[in-house]
C-alpha cells in the first residue's frame, strides 16, 4: 500500500504541475528562510558555549552608581582576580585578562597588525583552547613568551614549526613562541589572534603593577567548582569593593559567561536583555514564515479537495479505513516536504554567502553535526504534519455516499476556513510591511539627525608606534596641510565614533553633595572645531600650540546644563585633582549612541594625554584617492613599521546602526519572502476559485456581462479578505512597533504612512496575483465551459 | 443472507418529513440475483445504499449474515466491505490516478493479501475479462464498457459474497450493457455470488431471478422470474 500511495502521490504531483510548483516552491522558500534564520539564531545562541566548563564560568561585572543611574560593565581592578581566588568560596579559578587590542607583530620583515590579549595562566584553564603544539601547563608563565593561533602562525611562519622561534612585539619586545592553538571560535566574546602573559603587560605598562581598587582596567573571569556555590559567591562579591577601598560605592557581581553576549544590556545593575530580544524576533519570524508556507499548503490541498473527494469515496467503499486515508494524505505532505527540503537546501547553500556578506558573519551548514540533522528532521516532520494535518483530516472525513452520488461537497465550511487562512497570511504580511517601513523610517531619522559635526569627507588615522610623539604629530600635521590633500587636521584622544574614557572625578561649585556624575573626557588638538565642523557656542578654543592652556578646559553644552552653570566661561572646575578654568562651550556632538542624548563631555589639550587618532578633513577640490595616497605616504614616512590604519568617519559612524540595519535588512528580506509565499497561496486559491466558478462565469457572460464586470466579481472577494487582514494587522503592528521604538530616546512618532503603504501594497499585490488567473477566465469563451455539462 | 424489517428512511426539512422508504421488509437469500426496479425518485438507490451500509435507515432493523448492522461500528463495517461486499457503480468510479492493474489491486491491499496471491488473483481477473493488454492504462484511456469491466473486476477481486450494483449499465451502449449483464448472470450461476442491482431496464431485470418493484418508497411487487 505504501508503495502504491507513494506512486499515486507522485502521479498527482506530476498531473497538477502548476499546483505542485506553487506548493513545493512556497514550502521550499519558507523552509529555506526558516533554516537561514535558525542558523543565524544557533550561531548567536552558541556564543561562548564551546568551552568545557562554560556553564560554570562567570564574568565579573561592576555596578557603579553615577548620574542617578547605575552603570554596569565588565571592567574590574587588576587586584580583583587574586582577591576572588583567595576569599570567595567555591571558586576554582579566577583570572584576569586585558581586553584585546591591535598590536604590531613581526617576524623579520613580515609585519602584521594582529589582535593581542594578555592573560595569566589560569585563563587557559578556564577557557580550554585546543592546543596544537606546546604544553598548556607551561604557557603564560615566562615574561617574554607568546601563544599564537593557527592562522596567525601560518601568516607569520608559513608551514614552519613556530615553537621556540621568536617574534617581535611593537618592535620592542622579543617574544618566544611557546604554543600554537586552534583559532578562537568566531562566536566568542573574547577573541584574539595571539595571547601573551600578564607579566608582559605589567612590564609594558608599569602603572598596572600597583594593586588599585579605584582603577577598573581589566577583565576578570571566574570559574566555580560547582554552580551550587553561585548564590554564596555572589553574596560575597557584592561588597568586595567596599571591603577593600573606603568610599568605593561600586558593587561586583558574577555574570554567566554564556549569557554575556545575548544579555549584556544592564539597567539598574540587572541584566534586562540585549541581543536576545532581536533573536526572539527572528525566531518568531522564522516560525511565522514556516507557518505561512504551511498555511499555503493546507489552503491548496483543501482547495483541490473536490478532485480528491471521489478517490476518498471509492477507497472507503472498497474497504479503506479513515486511518489509512489520513496516513495516505500525511504521507503525501511529508513527501512534498521532503522535496521542498531538498530544494530549500540548494536555496540556502546558494544564498548563504550573500547573507554572510550582508551580516558580516560566517554562517555555514555543519553537515557533520548530529544536532543539525536532528533539527532538520524535526523541522521536516513538523512541517509535513503541520501542513498535512488539516487536509488529511478534512479530506478523509468525506462520506462516501455523498461523493459517489455525485453530490457537490458542501464547501461552505472549507471555504471559510480557507478564507481565514488567507486572512492569517495577510495579517502577517501587512504587519511585516508596517514594521519594516517603521524600522527604515527610524533608521533614516537617526541617520539624518544632525550629529553635531560634519562627518562626510572626514578621515581618521590611528596613531601607532613612533607617531605618538607630540613633535612627530605636529610635524605630520604640518606636512599634511602643506601637501594640499587636507584642509584641516586635529587630534583626538579616542576614536571619534566610539565611546571611551569617562570619569566621575569632576567638581564644581554647587555640585550636589554625595552625587557622582559621569563625564566623558577627551583630549583635543588645535583646530579641532574647524576640522570636524562643529561650533563653538561661547568662549574660545583651547590652544595646544603653547602650553598656556594646561589649566584650561572646554565643556560641551550637555556638561554646562548638567552643572547648571549660569556663566560657563571662566567657571572653575575641579578635574583630575586640579582646579581648571573653563574657557569655551562646544556644541553637543555624538560620539556614543546616536539614539541617546549626548552625554556631558570635558575637553582638555591633547598633549596632556595619549593621542589615539588624527582627524583630517579632505580637501574638497582634490581627487579623493590621490589625497588619501598622499596622506598614507606621509604617515608611512613618519612610521614605516606599521600598516596605515585609516578610515572614513562616516563609514565608521554607520557601525552604530549595525543592529538596526541588521534588523531592517532581515525583516525586509524575510518579510518579502513571507509576502511572496502568501501571494503564491493566493494565486493557488484564485486558480481554484476561477476553475470552480467557470460555469457561473460562462453563464454570466452569455447573459451579457463584460470582461470588466467579471474581473470585478472575481477580485472583489480577495480584496475584501486582504482589507480585513489589514484591519486586523494594524493594531497588532502598532503595538509591536511602539514597543520596539520605546527603546530609543530619539525616535520618530508613528505616522499613518507605514499603514497606508501596507494596505496599498498588499491590495495591489493581491489584485495583481489574482488577476493573473481571473483575466484568463474572464476572457475565455463561455462555450468551452458550458458544453461539458 | 439479508433480512430487512420495517425499514424507513425520511429526510426532515423544517419539521416536514419527506419519506424515501416506508415499511420495507424483505429477505434475500444467498445466491439470489435481485433486480430493484421503479420510476425515478422511488427510493431504489436509497434502498441499495442502505443494503450497502453507505446510508443508515432512520428506523427499522437490518441483519446482514445474521448480524444486526444498524448498530455496527465503522471498523466492523469496513471489515464487511473488505470481505463480503463488492460495489459496482453507474459512473464506474475508478480511481483516476491508478492504472487498471492498481485499481483492481487496491481492495486486495486493504485486505492485506500477500504479494504472490495478489498477483495471481489479478492475473486471473484480467484474463477472465480479456483486459490483460489494458492493465497499464489509466481509466480515462478506456471506453465506458471497459471501465465498467474493470469496476466489476475490482468488485470481484476481494471475492465478495454479494455484489451491489447501482445501474451498472446506465452509462453504456446496449451491446456493452448486454455483455455486462451476461457477465453478472454467469457470476451468479457459476460462482453463486449474490447480486443485487438497481435498474431502469425491464430487459436487464430479466437476467436475474427476482424483481422488486418499488414506487414511492414502498415495495409494490415482489416477482420471481
Amino acid at each position: 500500500m505504501f508503495k502504491l500511495n507513494l506512486k499515486i502521490a507522485l502521479r498527482n504531483l506530476w498531473k497538477n504541475k502548476g499546483f505542485s510548483l506553487i506548493n513545493i516552491g512556497g514550502l521550499a522558500i519558507g523552509l529555506a528562510s526558516c533554516m537561514i534564520l535558525l542558523l543565524y539564531i544557533a550561531y548567536e545562541w552558541s556564543y561562548d558555549k564551546q568551552y568545557t566548563n562554560a556553564d560554570k564560568t562567570y564574568v565579573v561585572y561592576q555596578n557603579a552608581p553615577a548620574n542617578g543611574k547605575i552603570f554596569s560593565w565588565a571592567w574590574t581592578p587588576n587586584i580583583m582576580a587574586n582577591e576572588i581566588a583567595v576569599k570567595i568560596p567555591g571558586v576554582k579559578y579566577a583570572s584576569h585578562a586585558s581586553y584585546t587590542s591591535s598590536k604590531l607583530i613581526s617576524v623579520g620583515n613580515n609585519k602584521i597588525s594582529s589582535r593581542l590579549n594578555f592573560a595569566d595562566p589560569n585563563f587557559i584553564k578556564i577557557f580550554d583552547y585546543k592546543f596544537i603544539k606546546g604544553n598548556p601547563d607551561q604557557v603564560l608563565k615566562d615574561v617574554n613568551t607568546i601563544i599564537l593561533t593557527k592562522s596567525l602562525s601560518e601568516k607569520l611562519f608559513g608551514n614552519e614549526d613556530p615553537i621556540n622561534k621568536t617574534i617581535k612585539l611593537e618592535n620592542q619586545e622579543v617574544l618566544k613562541v611557546e604554543a600554537v592553538i586552534e583559532d578562537v571560535p568566531v562566536n566568542s566574546s573574547i577573541t584574539f589572534e595571539c595571547l601573551a602573559p600578564w607579566s608582559l603587560f605589567i612590564k609594558r605598562e608599569p602603572w598596572a603593577r600597583e594593586p588599585n581598587w579605584g582603577n577598573n582596567m581589566c577583565l576578570t573571569v571566574v570559574q566555580l567548582k560547582d554552580n551550587k556555590f553561585l548564590a554564596e559567591a555572589n553574596a560575597d562579591m557584592k561588597g568586595i569593593y567596599k571591603r577593600n577601598q573606603q568610599g568605593n560605592t561600586a558593587e561586583a557581581l558574577l555574570f554567566p559567561l554564556t549569557k554575556w553576549h545575548l544579555y549584556d544590556d544592564f539597567q539598574n545593575g540587572k541584566s534586562v536583555g540585549g541581543k536576545i530580544e532581536q533573536l526572539k524576533i527572528f525566531l518568531l519570524l522564522a516560525f511565522c514564515i514556516l507557518l505561512i508556507a504551511c498555511v499555503n499548503f493546507m489552503n491548496l490541498s483543501t482547495a483541490r479537495s473536490e478532485r480528491r473527494s471521489k478517490e476518498v469515496g471509492i477507497r472507503k467503499a472498497i474497504g479503506s479505513s479513515r486511518k489509512s486515508l489520513i496516513g495516505q494524505f500525511l504521507l503525501e505532505s511529508v513527501f512534498i516536504t521532503l522535496i521542498s527540503t531538498i530544494i530549500a537546501f540548494i536555496l540556502v547553500e546558494v544564498s548563504l554567502p550573500y547573507f554572510n556578506n550582508l551580516l558580516n558573519i560566517g554562517l555555514q551548514i555543519d553537515y557533520k553535526s548530529i544536532s543539525f540533522w536532528g533539527t532538520l528532521l524535526m523541522l521536516m516532520i513538523f512541517t509535513g504534519f503541520m501542513a498535512g494535518s488539516y487536509p488529511a483530516l478534512y479530506l478523509s472525513s468525506f462520506e462516501p455516499i455523498k461523493v459517489l452520488k455525485g453530490l457537490k461537497i458542501k464547501s461552505d465550511a472549507s471555504v471559510s476556513i480557507r478564507k481565514v487562512l488567507v486572512v492569517v497570511q495577510f495579517v502577517f504580511a501587512a504587519c511585516l510591511i508596517v514594521c519594516t517601513s517603521v524600522i527604515y523610517q527610524q533608521l533614516r531619522y537617526v541617520k539624518n539627525k544632525p550629529i553635531g559635526y560634519n562627518k562626510s569627507n572626514l578621515v581618521q588615522i590611528a596613531v601607532q608606534g613612533k607617531m605618538g610623539n607630540n613633535s612627530k604629530l605636529d610635524l605630520l600635521k604640518t606636512q599634511m596641510i602643506n601637501s594640499g590633500a587636507v584642509t584641516g587636521v586635529t587630534f583626538f584622544s579616542k576614536d571619534i565614533t566610539e565611546s571611551g574614557n569617562n570619569t566621575t572625578d569632576v567638581h564644581w561649585q554647587g555640585k550636589p553633595a554625595g552625587e557622582s556624575i559621569l563625564f566623558n573626557n577627551r583630549g583635543i588638538g588645535s583646530d579641532f572645531i574647524k576640522t570636524i565642523g562643529t561650533e563653538l557656542v561661547a568662549g574660545r578654543e583651547l590652544s595646544t600650540i603653547t602650553k598656556k592652556d594646561s589649566n584650561s578646559i572646554m565643556l560641551n553644552e550637555a556638561a554646562v546644563k548638567m552643572m547648571n552653570l549660569k556663566n560657563p566661561i571662566g567657571a572653575k572646575i575641579g578635574y583630575w585633582g586640579v582646579e581648571k578654568t573653563n574657557i569655551g562651550v562646544v556644541k553637543d556632538f555624538v560620539v556614543e549612541s546616536a539614539y541617546q542624548k549626548v552625554a556631558p563631555m570635558i575637553f582638555y589639550p591633547s598633549y596632556m594625554d595619549d593621542v589615539q587618532v588624527i582627524i583630517a578633513r579632505l580637501n574638497p577640490n582634490q581627487n579623493i584617492s590621490s589625497s588619501l595616497e598622499t596622506i598614507d605616504n606621509l604617515v608611512r614616512q613618519i612610521e614605516p613599521d606599521y600598516p596605515v590604519n585609516r578610515k572614513f568617519v562616516d563609514e565608521a559612524f554607520e557601525g552604530k546602526f549595525q543592529n538596526e540595519k541588521l534588523l531592517g535588512t532581515l525583516s525586509n528580506w524575510f518579510g518579502g519572502f513571507a509576502i511572496f509565499i502568501s501571494c503564491l497561496g493566493l494565486l493557488g486559491l484564485a486558480l481554484f476559485m476561477a476553475e470552480q466558478r467557470k460555469k457561473e462565469i460562462s453563464i454570466r457572460k452569455v447573459l451579457g456581462a463584460s470582461t470588466a464586470n467579471i474581473l470585478t466579481l472575481l477580485n472583489k472577494d480577495f480584496i475584501k479578505l486582504v482589507a480585513i487582514a489589514n484591519v486586523i494587522a494594524f493594531p497588532l503592528a502598532y503595538i509591536i512597533i511602539n514597543r520596539w521604538l520605546s527603546a530609543f530616546e530619539y525616535r520618530i512618532s508613528i505616522s499613518a504612512l507605514p499603514f497606508i503603504i501596507a494596505i496599498s501594497l498588499s491590495v495591489l499585490i493581491a489584485i495583481l496575483t489574482v488577476s493573473i488567473q481571473s483575466v484568463k477566465v474572464a476572457k475565455a469563451n463561455p462555450v468551452d465551459a458550458l458544453k461539458y455539462e | 443472507m439479508i433480512e430487512l424489517k420495517n425499514i424507513e428512511k425520511y429526510y426532515a426539512t423544517k419539521g416536514v418529513k419527506h419519506y424515501v422508504l416506508r415499511h420495507v421488509s424483505t429477505s434475500i437469500k444467498q445466491g439470489e440475483f435481485v433486480s430493484i426496479m421503479g420510476p425515478s425518485g422511488a427510493g431504489k438507490s436509497t434502498l441499495l445504499n442502505i443494503l450497502g451500509m453507505l446510508e443508515e435507515p432512520t428506523y427499522g432493523s437490518y441483519e446482514f449474515m445474521g448480524e444486526d448492522v444498524t448498530t455496527l461500528n465503522e471498523r466492523k463495517r469496513i471489515e464487511l466491505y473488505r470481505n463480503h461486499i463488492g460495489f459496482v457503480f453507474q459512473a464506474y468510479h475508478l480511481i483516476d490516478e491508478m492504472t487498471v492493474y492498481e485499481n483492481i489491486e487496491a481492495p486486495l491491499l486493504y485486505k492485506k493479501i500477500g504479494g504472490s496471491e495478489r498477483k495471481s488473483r489479478i492475473a486471473d481477473l484480467l484474463d477472465r475479462f480479456n483486459i490483460v493488454a489494458k492493465k497499464d492504462l489509466f481509466p480515462n484511456q478506456l471506453s465506458g464498457g471497459q471501465q465498467q469491466l474493470v469496476g466489476i473486476a475490482r468488485a470481484l477481486a476481494a471475492q465478495p459474497s454479494i455484489i451491489l450494483a447501482d445501474e451498472p449499465t446506465g452509462n453504456l451502449q446496449s451491446a456493452q450493457a448486454e455483455e455486462i449483464m451476461n457477465l453478472f448472470q454467469k457470476l451468479n450461476k457459476e460462482e453463486g455470488i449474490t447480486i443485487i442491482q438497481v435498474t431502469h431496464s425491464e430487459k436487464n431485470a430479466q437476467y436475474g431471478n427476482r424483481i422488486l418493484h418499488i414506487a414511492d418508497g414502498v415495495i409494490k411487487e415482489d416477482l420471481v422470474v
